[in-house]
């Protein structure tokens, strides 16, 4: 480690942390001796968008940014976004630590009905683990859940990435309380060791964890959009304000629906038509044929 | 009532509060009416306004019509008339909840003199004007609130009279609550007509409607959709702030909640407790 460069690739969804975890990191590196470059990119940290930080410490540092296939320490604090970076990884002696939380982005949401899966990453932990030359899966947010504060995911991870390198703890946690609020450093310094702790007898997760109950107890809901013809005065506007361009007007001048399919029940041609023509109707559709709905997608 | 927006959006249905005999109704395609329509019928229907207490009073006009609609206590009054008959029905039946439909013309115009006095007087009432800036029923004239340079059948050449807002002549004559929002934003409309309803006072909301056949065509501002949507991207909405942000909302047309005082209502001090000498 010593004559060579090192390569830390931080990775994650906006609020999560990434940008402290790279700054501990540098400034650890920093105060032992080494030359450090950082850069990152966060522009889209507000929108809940990719964020991604490049830590390279060593004797000279001259580029701040790794080359495609160089790091040694992939370190994702959200499980697709660890997807997303693996080409970034050594392959022959690249580490992967990951958390398996899930954090779904709007556009994962293809299929906007209720109730439907969303895209996202298929591939199991095993199944990654697999591929990478050293790596470790965990549910971090859950663990940090049960110590009191899901926010110290990124700490559980930074505990873990840790046992890596040959710093001493204590200097790890002096750093860490410099850049956590005042009021959760102790939690921190847990978060930290419980980390640590967990690595000694790692195991590897079954699922990637997705916790969201909201629509656990809903059943498929089918939109069905009652239109009255002779109501109907062909004014055009649910055809043109609706979002899924799913209505059209006929030969007669009068609305109807080709494409009842892509339908997500938005109400906007329901409110704003003016005849009172359109009633949309949610019809719950038998649970046999939701589970092959699901199924499908 | 406290229910989630969803859940009230899926049980609201329009039409069991509708006279459906006379369906489809006299409108226009596209007229912006019966999206206000709709909007004033869900607020009722989330503040729980029953059919029997509420007294719909409207005017002569495009407006005046919905009164018809609604299968409840309508009055359809003289033209200009409706906040005066208002007036004495909400004095001699305190228990009624009293709305005012009306239009530009038949609330400014026509009805102006009734109008100041009714935000003077405060008395608890809501008035909806539906705004439309022209005479649609009686063939296109220009009204008060007929922008500058637009084209009716009474002003050929254009329009050279200045404009009247509405809602700042409702809070200078004294009106306790004065909104103002466009019929593209139903569900805001209605969240607007609820406070409006919970008012106790004069409260007075300024629908901007649009008129495609007459006022749109003569003026070539497109089809509904068209039109309804200039409409909205004039508007300022309070959550933007009070800056006039110039690429983005150059117009500094508030919508939303504009007066809310706590004037005392007309009732509380002069009505309850004065004994003739």
């Amino acid at each position: 480690m010593a004559d060579r460069v090192t390569n830390v690739l931080i990775v994650g969804v906006g609020g999560q942390g990434v940008i402290m975890v790279s700054k501990v990191l540098a400034l650890l590196c920093q105060r032992q001796g080494f030359e450090v470059k950082q850069s990152e990119v966060h522009g889209m940290a507000k929108r809940g968008g990719a964020v991604f930080s490049h830590v390279r410490f060593g004797k000279k540092v001259h580029s701040p940014t790794i080359p495609t296939g160089e790091a040694d320490i992939l370190l994702a604090l959200e499980w697709a976004e660890g997807m997303r970076w693996l080409e970034n990884l050594n392959p022959e002696s690249g580490v992967f630590i990951s958390d398996t939380q899930k954090i779904m982005p709007p556009f994962a949401c293809r299929n906007r009905s209720r109730n439907q899966v969303p895209i996202y990453s298929r591939e199991t932990p095993a199944e990654i683990l697999d591929k990478v030359a050293s790596g470790y899966a965990l549910d971090a947010a859950g663990l940090a859940t049960d110590l009191g504060n899901e926010r110290a995911a990124n700490t559980i991870l930074l505990g873990i990435m840790s046992t890596a390198f040959d710093f001493e703890p204590q200097d790890w946690l002096d750093i860490i309380e410099k850049f956590v609020p005042k009021n959760s450093v102790e939690i921190n310094r847990q978060a930290f060791l419980e980390g640590r702790e967990w690595v000694k007898n790692a195991s590897i997760p079954e699922v990637v964890t997705y916790d969201d109950k909201r629509f656990e107890n809903e059943s498929v809901m089918r939109n069905e959009l009652e239109i009255i013809p002779h109501w109907c005065k062909g004014c055009d506007i649910c055809v043109r304000m609706c979002p899924e361009q799913c209505l059209e007007l006929n030969d007669a001048q009068v609305v109807e629906i080709p494409r009842a399919d892509d339908c997500t029940g938005c109400r906007i041609c329901e409110w704003l038509c003016p005849d009172f023509a359109i009633k949309l109707h949610k019809v719950a559709v038998p649970s046999e044929i939701s589970k092959e709905l699901v199924l499908e997608t | 009532m406290n229910i989630e927006p969803h859940v009230s959006a899926e049980q609201f249905d329009v039409r069991e509060y509708m006279r459906l005999d006379l369906f489809p109704h006299f409108l226009c395609p596209g007229c912006g009416h019966g999206m206000a329509l709709r909007a004033m019928m869900w607020a009722l229907y989330e503040n729980e306004i029953s059919m029997d207490k509420l007294a719909v009073v409207s005017g002569i006009g495009c407006s005046g019509r919905l009164g018809a609609y609604i299968d409840s206590n309508t009055f359809h009054t003289t033209h200009g008339r409706p906040l005066a008959f208002a007036t004495g029905l909400a004095l001699a039946r305190p228990d009624l909840h009293v709305v005012v439909i009306t239009g530009d013309g038949d609330c400014l115009a026509i009805g102006g003199n009734h109008l100041i006095h009714a935000c003077r007087r405060n008395l608890n009432m809501t008035c909806l004007m539906l705004n439309n800036e022209v005479y649609g029923m009686t063939g296109g004239q220009v009204s008060p609130t007929t922008s500058t340079d637009r084209y009716t059948t009474t002003t050929p050449y254009g329009n050279y009279e200045p404009v009247f807002d509405s809602c700042k002549l409702a809070e200078a004559a004294g009106a306790g609550f004065v909104g103002r929002e466009v019929t593209m934003q139903v569900p805001t409309l209605k969240d607007l007509i609820r406070q409006a309803f919970d008012y106790n006072g004069f409260s007075f909301v300024e629908i901007i409607s649009d008129c495609t056949e007459i006022f749109g065509r003569k003026n070539q501002l497109g089809e509904s959709a068209e039109m309804i949507l200039s409409q909205k991207a004039a508007t300022r909405p309070d959550s933007y702030g009070t800056k006039v942000d110039e690429p983005f909302r150059p117009n500094p047309l508030k919508t939303g909640v504009l007066v809310r005082s706590e004037r005392p209502e007309y009732r509380a001090v002069n009505y309850q407790g004065k004994k003739s000498k």
